[in-house]
C-alpha cells in the first residue's frame, strides 16, 4: 500500500507525538534511533498491507496494533531510564527514574517522594557538617528555654536558644549523612530493580497473546 | 489467586525467551522478529511494546543490534544474538524444559491418581 499525502502526515503526526514524549526522558541519540526504528516498522507495516479502497481505516488498524505513542513511549522510558539507573547507580540516572516513577503511578509518586525525603535528609546532614565550621553559632542542636528546636542550621539564631554541639558534630554529621544516604541509595536501586521487574511483566502483558 | 494473576506469573519472562529463541535462527527486524512469533507461536505481540524490550536485551548484550540502509527502500533496524546471548538462551531453554518435564509429571501423577 502506498500511503497518500493525507497518510503520510498521520504517520507524521504519530511520530511527532512519539518523538515529543520521549525527549521528556531519553537523550537525543536514543530518541532518533528509537523514532527511526518505529518509523521503519510503519513503513514495513504499511509496505505489507494490500491496498484497500479505505486507506484511513488500513493505517488506523496499523497505527492501533502498534499502539499509542504516549504507551509506547512509556514503554521506552521505564525500559531505559530505570534500566540505566539500577545498572550504574549513578545519582543523576537515579534521580530521573525516580522521577519517571513518581510521575507514573500513585504508588511510584508515594514511594518517590519518601525515597527523595530521605535523599533530603542525608544530604542534610551533610550540609550541617560543611556549615559547622563557617557558622559555629548557627549550627548545632539548638535549645531554646530548655526545650530542643532544631538540629542543624537556624538563620539567624533564635532569640535565647542555645546551641549545643562543638565541632565534634562534623565528624557525627558526615557519618550520619553517609549512612542515610547509602542505605536510601540500595533502597532506592533495590525498589527501581523491582519496578523494572514488574515492568517487563506488564510489558508482557500488555502484549497480548492471542490465540 | 485469579486465573488472570496465574496468567501473569506464567508468562513472565517468556517473551524474553521467546525473543532470544526467534533471533537464534538468524538476524531480523523488529517486525519480521514480531511475524516469526505469529507464525510459529501463536503469540501475537502488540509492536510498540518490543521495541522497548529489543532495545533492553541490546543492552544487557544478549543482543546485537545494527542498522542496515540498503535491503529495503527503507533503513531497517536487525537484531542478531551475540554469545551471551545464546549463553542465556541455552539457560532458559533448559530451565523451561525442566519446568515444564516436572510439571508433566505432576499432572500424570495427579490424572493416576483420580483413576
Amino acid at each position: 500500500m502506498n500511503l497518500s499525502e493525507t497518510g503520510q502526515s498521520r504517520v507524521n503526526g504519530y511520530l511527532f507525538v512519539l518523538e515529543r514524549s520521549l525527549k521528556t526522558f531519553l537523550p537525543a541519540d536514543i530518541v532518533h534511533d528509537a523514532v527511526r526504528e518505529i518509523e521503519s516498522h510503519l513503513r514495513d507495516r504499511v509496505m505489507t498491507t494490500e491496498a484497500v479502497p479505505n486507506e484511513r481505516e488500513a493505517l488506523e488498524r496499523v497505527l492501533s496494533e502498534l499502539g499509542p505513542p504516549l504507551r509506547v513511549a512509556q514503554a521506552y522510558s521505564a525500559e531505559r531510564v530505570i534500566d540505566e539507573a539500577v545498572t550504574t547507580g549513578r545519582l543523576l540516572p537515579i534521580g530521573r527514574a525516580i522521577w519517571h516513577v513518581a510521575t507514573t503511578t500513585l504508588v511510584g509518586s508515594l514511594v518517590g517522594t519518601a525515597l527523595f525525603t530521605g535523599y533530603v535528609a542525608g544530604f542534610a546532614f551533610l550540609a550541617v557538617a560543611a556549615l559547622k565550621p563557617i557558622f559555629p553559632n548557627n549550627v548545632g542542636l539548638i535549645v531554646v528555654d530548655g526545650i530542643p528546636r532544631v538540629f542543624g542550621a537556624q538563620f539567624p539564631a533564635p532569640p535565647g536558644g542555645v546551641v549545643y554541639g562543638g565541632y565534634w558534630i562534623i565528624p557525627i554529621s558526615i557519618a550520619c549523612g553517609i549512612a542515610v544516604l547509602t542505605v536510601m541509595h540500595r533502597a532506592t536501586r533495590r525498589f527501581l530493580t523491582r519496578w523494572r521487574e514488574r515492568r517487563k511483566l506488564r510489558s508482557a502483558l500488555e502484549a497480548p497473546f492471542t490465540t | 489467586m485469579s486465573i488472570d494473576n496465574w496468567q501473569e506469573q506464567l508468562r513472565r519472562g517468556s517473551l524474553d525467551l521467546a525473543i532470544l529463541l526467534t533471533a537464534s535462527a538468524g538476524p531480523r527486524y523488529g517486525l519480521a522478529i514480531i511475524q516469526h512469533l505469529e507464525a510459529f507461536t501463536d503469540l501475537v505481540v502488540t509492536e510498540g511494546t518490543i521495541y522497548p524490550i529489543l532495545g533492553r536485551m541490546t543492552r544487557e548484550g544478549l543482543l546485537e543490534a545494527q542498522w542496515i540502509e540498503n535491503e529495503a527502500p527503507h533503513p531497517r533496524k536487525y537484531y542478531r544474538l551475540t554469545p551471551r546471548g545464546a549463553r542465556r538462551l541455552r539457560e532458559m531453554t533448559i530451565e523451561w524444559k525442566a519446568l515444564a518435564a516436572k510439571i508433566d509429571r505432576l499432572m500424570a501423577a495427579a490424572e493416576e491418581g483420580t483413576r
